[in-house]
């Protein structure tokens, strides 16, 4: 059901990329989506996209595996594009017939929103395909720390992240027997009008949320029989660690914001 | 409805064309014969679960072809032609206790006949009759099905899939989990229901006592393919080729063979009642004798 979908999953390797921490990953994903925007002409973006090209190269993954990772999301962009070159009605006009109207502001806006989309899109791709989720889940429970000065329970937050991440593919598998066992008994998904979709997944979400509380009972009756008694003194297995090329990564990144916003004076 | 199966060099791979294609099924050839008892054998992840959708035609062969009595499958075929020679087959999944979902138990056992066409009052007659089957009492017609315990849970989901009055029926493990009465008497249920309706029946099992004692024809699955196919005398034969897949043979040959290495000759012994006939008979022989 899902089989094509690359965004969100996993690829085994040992690249550069793959070794790095994961929480420099995570803020360098949260700081390009923020850092793309500096960017505001030609230049600008040929140098973002060949820095997301290196980045890639450096997975060792190949440029097909995310472009096949896109795939899904291009219907979504092309929507965003085209509603940019029909709605903005600034600058000079290059066809004008019947109502639509494009102009050059249109062209140049689609443009942007188009490679911004495929950039970012391509860019957080990287953490979560050479990542594996529970790094993710230790990482994002590192960044929060400071937080929970605040009050924010960070160990009961990363708890529950790393729990869902974990149960995802049992859930998926699960989901993809439970379907099967419904077609096995006449339930015909993805077939007829709107309503009769909607309903023919009744047989497929009663027993998943019936068998999701099931298992959280029975895993948290697990829990405390080994000793579980929230999250503020446990110690930690997985300890992530900080070396030499997590420092190479960041400043190669401030070096690419640096350029990126020099190239805004530069035309 | 004929019912006989053949896989012809049937390959299947999960997720093809994707960096996470993984193969589940090749050169996988053999034939469940019409109205028998099939077991079908093999160690954990050997490909038979991945073989059983195939045969409800839940999803298509990468290469090769199934026929399911006159319907050819091929990676071609579009899935909509299936739904047709589905409501011939009964499908018990693994742990079928999960796919329960409707207020009531007598409403979930009558859901697989009305989406296969039944009229309200056909399903209800039906399903009645399956539950009847598997030993649920009356009073619990109206419960909610996630009240029940474990095993009625087992036996609801097992009346819905008899109530499709199917003329094949695939059991892949559907004792697992149960205790010894419990999966002695899902058994005898199946054994009856071939017996009384010329069923074609596949069980697919690691219980060797069921194979010896039920199957008449055995299917033996190794790193998704068929390895062998025959009589479970013939299966059961090789002992050290059985081992060498991570099978076994049954309690009552393992035990007649070591009796055999003390000297006592039996033949053909595959499960508890052959044995003791032989015995007896053996016993006796002596008696009389003396």
């Amino acid at each position: 059901m899902f089989s094509n979908m690359i965004i969100g999953r996993y690829m085994p390797g040992n690249s550069w990329i793959h070794r790095l921490d994961a929480r420099t990953k995570l803020v360098l994903s949260i700081a390009f989506i923020f850092v793309i925007f500096f960017a505001n002409n030609v230049i600008g973006y040929v140098i973002a996209t060949l820095f997301t090209l290196f980045a890639i190269m450096l997975t060792g993954l190949g440029v097909g595996v995310f472009i096949r990772g896109v795939r899904p999301l291009i219907l979504l962009m092309l929507i965003t594009t085209l509603l940019q070159l029909f709605f903005v009605q600034t600058g000079d006009v290059l066809v004008h017939w019947w109502f639509i109207k494009i102009t050059t502001d249109g062209v140049i806006n689609s443009i942007v929103v188009f490679v911004r989309f495929m950039l970012i899109i391509m860019f957080s791709t990287i953490l979560t395909l050479t990542t594996q989720p529970l790094a993710v889940a230790d990482g994002m429970e590192s960044l929060l720390k400071p937080f929970k000065k605040l009050g924010l329970p960070v160990s009961e937050l990363a708890l529950m992240l790393s729990i869902a991440l974990r149960f995802v593919p049992t859930l998926m598998d699960e989901a993809q027997s439970i379907m099967n066992a419904q077609r096995a008994r006449g339930v015909r998904f993805n077939e007829g009008g709107l309503m009769t979709r909607i309903k023919s997944f009744v047989p497929l979400l009663i027993p998943l949320f019936v068998n999701a509380i099931k298992r959280a009972i029975e895993l948290g009756d697990a829990m405390e029989a080994r000793g579980y008694r929230g999250g503020d003194q446990r110690t930690k297995y997985r300890v992530l660690t900080w070396h030499m090329q997590d420092t190479i990564a960041v400043i190669g990144f401030i070096i690419f914001t640096v350029v990126l916003i020099a190239t805004r004076w530069m035309m | 409805m004929v019912m006989a199966i053949n896989f012809n060099q049937v390959g299947f791979t999960y997720q093809p064309n994707t960096p996470f294609a993984t193969p589940g099924l090749h050169d996988v050839s053999f034939n469940i014969p019409e109205g028998q008892f099939t077991a079908v054998i093999g160690h954990t992840g050997s490909g038979k679960s991945t073989m059983v959708q195939n045969l409800d035609g839940l999803v298509l062969p990468t290469t090769g072809t199934v026929t399911i009595g006159k319907q050819v499958v091929t990676a071609e075929t579009k899935l909509k032609e299936l739904n047709e020679v589905r409501s011939h087959i009964g499908l018990v999944f693994q742990f079928p206790e999960a796919q329960l979902f409707e207020q009531t138990v007598l409403k979930d056992v009558m859901f697989g006949p009305k989406n296969f066409g039944a009229s309200e009052e056909v399903a209800k007659a039906s399903a009645e009759v399956a539950l009847e089957k598997v030993g649920i009492a009356h009073e619990l017609y109206e419960r909610s099905p996630f009240e029940l315990s474990g095993g009625q849970m087992r036996r609801v989901a097992i009346a819905g899939v008899i109530a499709m009055a199917p003329d094949l029926l695939i059991l892949d493990e559907p004792t697992a989990g149960l205790d010894p009465k419990g999966q002695q008497e899902l058994m005898q249920l199946f054994t009856d229901l071939q017996k009384e309706k010329q069923l074609t029946v596949v069980l697919i099992t690691h219980q060797m006592e069921y194979v010896a004692q039920y199957a008449d024809h055995v299917v033996v699955f190794e790193h998704g393919t068929v390895v062998k196919e025959g009589s479970p005398a013939d299966i059961f034969a090789d002992e050290a080729w059985l081992r060498e897949k991570q099978l076994d043979v049954p309690a009552a040959k393992q035990f007649a063979d070591a009796l055999a290495q003390k000297g006592v000759q039996l033949h053909d012994v595959l499960d508890i009642d052959q044995l003791a006939d032989q015995l007896a008979a053996q016993l006796k022989g002596e008696v009389n004798h003396v």
